[in-house]
């Protein structure tokens, strides 16, 4: 009996001693705002920040954090944030658990900005993500978050005056320069490294560069990296074997507006990154296989939205200024055994269906032994304008030299001019 | 006996250990966020204090809290420079003309207290994109801050009026709610377009609306929503906009409306709408319209 009753005293009292920390929970979260703020604000020469987005791209930024809420950052996304730096707010709040909050609109936020048009994102969701993070862990030099919706990673590490220096004095701007490789106006960019020529393709929203090369057999090669930057240059995500040597990046140089050539070194040797008119290797077959891929899957045609991107301006005839335009289309075999169609398509005026008002009618391409389709005109559907957007289409569909076929995707072909490669459209299916 | 002894023992034992629990009350100590959050005020801070808050007793979040809007969107803080030209525009088109046609008692005592702020818009799932939410007459919420724009601001194009314009739509929509809550809206007003409200408007357009008698689509959905609809786009389009859009409806809805019909329904709701604002709040609803109007376009055109 006696035993029960000491059994029952030891149950019943231990609740009272037992507790996992010596402190409450309101007073452990105190502390660790203070210490997060503290940390924070601790920098004189702020925070190095690194950030790899939803979509895979890797910014950086540099962040001075006051003890007034202000944060003042530069960011390597454009020119403006890595030139100027931008004061906005910032607050510590105790949400599930400690967390980092860019609470005002700052260079953080236009990757994370639902408006596709600001990152060239996909609308509603833009890069994707975050401005409000989670501390993970606090380090002597460095500090770790996840963002709260989208789970973006966001890496502190404590900066030194010269990091700050390297982004007041512009070096990360100059850097930058890199970006201006799309506006060299050929379709084709090309480097020489180590006696090859590559040819390079650059996504800067998504930040991935494509190389392709052709090897001594002739053989087509290509290799895909994602990059980022540093205070001195491109570093690829994916070193790059090029047989001969390994590529870490490009160093910036400088970028030559008259000429649209960008200047780098590539393992100290300069090299030069500007147009070429022609594909290092041309894919014969391309032209045919285009236009037969419609006439084999359903008798249908291409579609580009942007129409012809013309000496370094994405729709340089403007034919998105067409009132009512849809789509641009190629429809091969339109009339079969005699004709194409190539044509802007309209929606019509209930909005609930598409129309085409007239058309030029291109003969069956010719397809010519070194890889290229050359149109030229049977004649017209109804009143084709001369002039205007869709008389500069047509002319430019026209030119002697014809185009060369590049396919970007299973569905997807670029037609590039074989005049001079300063003229293209994107053709989907 | 002893057996009995000892059980009692043994319960007072019991009873006596649970209870001796209870003594402490809660140690309350520095919670974290009681009170709401703090930061370093900023001039801009004082501004709203100034101007929203001290005559009026209405806030505005302009710092990001998830909490206040959509939880599975990706929406972002306004830009902090935005903040005092959409609420000064606000006040000019929606405070101002109150209070010179209601009076300030009428403005503070039935006016939304909190505004909450976002510099991007509200991204549907069907690629549509919402501009302004309010909830239950306390809380308004503006989206696309960050591309605001009057006249006021450098390269200021036309374009840029359908921002504010909706802006300004939305705050009207949603005070009229307030004032339908507190005086209800005349019997007769259901009456005009009966049978034709359905919530299949969002499949349907302005112009399609308008055949049948409604100022919009949206007001298509309910009497309730077709009064405010009436009250803010007769406010924000003036009354030769209004007259505008009446005069434009032509031929015969699908569901059988005449424009004729259709016009003269406008013209009843329009008039009912006035002498509410007559004999519920002692307001002339022209003179009002007037002010809003002389607002609006000092605003954006």
């Amino acid at each position: 009996m006696f035993l029960f009753i000491s059994v029952f005293g030891f149950s019943s009292c231990t609740k009272d001693e037992t507790r996992a920390f010596d402190q409450s929970p309101d007073t452990r979260i105190n502390e660790a705002l203070t210490q997060y703020g503290s940390a924070l604000t601790g920098s004189a020469a702020g925070w190095n920040a690194t950030i790899k987005t939803g979509t895979g791209g890797i910014y950086h930024f540099h962040f001075r954090f006051n003890e007034s809420n202000r944060v003042f950052m530069y960011a390597d996304i454009n020119l403006e944030t890595a030139t100027t730096a931008k004061e906005s707010s910032y607050r510590l709040k105790a949400l599930q658990t400690p967390a980092l909050i860019f609470d005002t609109y700052s260079y953080l936020h236009i990757l994370a900005d639902p408006d596709g048009s600001v990152n060239g994102g996909t609308n509603g969701q833009g890069l994707i993500s975050d401005f409000e993070f989670a501390f993970d862990s606090l380090a002597t030099d460095s500090i770790l978050l996840t963002g709260r919706v989208n789970g973006t990673k966001l890496k502190l590490i404590k900066a030194t005056q010269q990091d700050f220096d390297a982004w007041q004095n512009g070096q990360w701007a100059d850097v930058l320069a890199f970006e201006n490789i799309n506006k060299i106006q050929n379709y084709f960019k090309r480097v020489n490294i180590g006696g090859v020529n590559y040819d390079l393709k650059v996504d800067p929203v998504a930040r991935t560069i494509v190389f392709t090369w052709v090897d001594g057999s002739g053989n087509l090669h290509q290799f895909i990296t994602a990059y980022n930057y540093n205070a001195s240059g491109v570093v690829f995500d994916t070193p790059f074997d090029t047989g001969s040597q390994t590529i870490n990046g490009f160093e910036i140089v400088s970028w030559d507006a008259g000429n649209f050539v960008l200047n780098v070194r590539v393992n100290g040797t300069p090299a030069t990154i500007a147009g070429a008119t022609q594909p290092l290797k041309v894919d014969v077959a391309a032209p045919q296989r285009w236009w037969q891929y419609a006439i084999n899957n359903g008798g249908l045609y291409w579609i580009s939205i942007n129409g012809f991107h013309v000496n370094g301006i994405e729709d340089g005839f403007g034919i998105k200024t067409l009132p009512s335009y849809y789509y641009l289309i190629y429809w091969p075999a339109y009339n079969p055994g005699s004709n194409d169609l190539f044509a802007p398509v309209f929606i019509n005026a209930a909005g609930n269906g598409l129309e085409l008002l007239y058309g030029a009618a291109p003969n069956t391409p010719q397809f010519t032994a070194d890889g290229r389709a050359v149109f030229t005109l049977a004649g017209n559907y109804g009143p084709y304008p001369s002039t205007g957007p869709a008389g500069l289409s047509r002319t430019q569909l026209l030119i002697p030299q014809g185009y060369y076929f590049i396919q970007t995707g299973p569905t997807n072909y670029d037609m590039v001019s074989a005049s001079d490669a300063k003229a293209w459209v994107s053709w989907e299916f | 006996m002893r057996f009995i002894k000892s059980s009692l023992l043994f319960l007072f034992g019991l009873t006596a250990l649970v209870s001796c629990k209870k003594e402490d009350p809660l140690d309350v100590e520095n919670i974290t966020g009681l009170g709401g959050d703090t930061w370093v005020k900023t001039p801009l801070d004082q501004w709203l204090y100034d101007t929203l808050v001290v005559p009026y007793n209405i806030a505005t979040k302009y710092k990001w809290d998830q909490s206040e809007l959509d939880l599975n969107k990706d929406i972002v803080p306004p830009d902090e420079s935005k903040v005092i030209p959409v609420m000064s525009s606000v006040k000019r088109v929606w405070i101002d003309p109150y209070i010179l046609q209601g009076g300030e008692f009428f403005f503070k005592k039935y006016c939304p207290k909190l505004f909450v702020l976002a510099g991007s818009a509200n991204w549907n799932l069907d690629g549509s994109i919402t501009l302004g939410t309010a909830e239950g007459g306390r809380k308004i919420v503006l989206y696309l801050l960050n591309d605001f724009k009057n006249k006021s601001m450098p390269g200021y194009t036309p374009a840029d009026s359908a921002i504010p314009k909706q802006m300004f739509h939305v705050i009207h929509h949603e005070f009229g709610h307030i004032l339908d809550q507190n005086i209800r809206r005349p019997v007769a007003f259901d009456e005009v377009c009966k049978g034709l409200y359905t919530a299949d408007w969002i499949n349907t357009n302005d112009y399609a609306a308008r055949q049948d008698g409604f100022v919009t689509a949206y007001a298509e959905s309910s009497p309730f929503e077709d009064f405010v609809e009436m009250i803010s786009i007769m406010l924000i389009e003036g009354r030769s906009g209004f007259d505008d859009i009446v005069n434009s409806i032509t031929g015969t809805s699908v569901r059988g409306t005449t424009a004729d019909q259709a016009k003269a329904r406008l013209r009843q709701k329009e008039s009912l709408v006035v002498n509410y604002y007559k004999q519920a709040w002692s307001i002339d609803f022209y003179t009002l319209q007037t002010r809003v109007r002389t607002a609006i376009v000092n605003e954006i055109y």
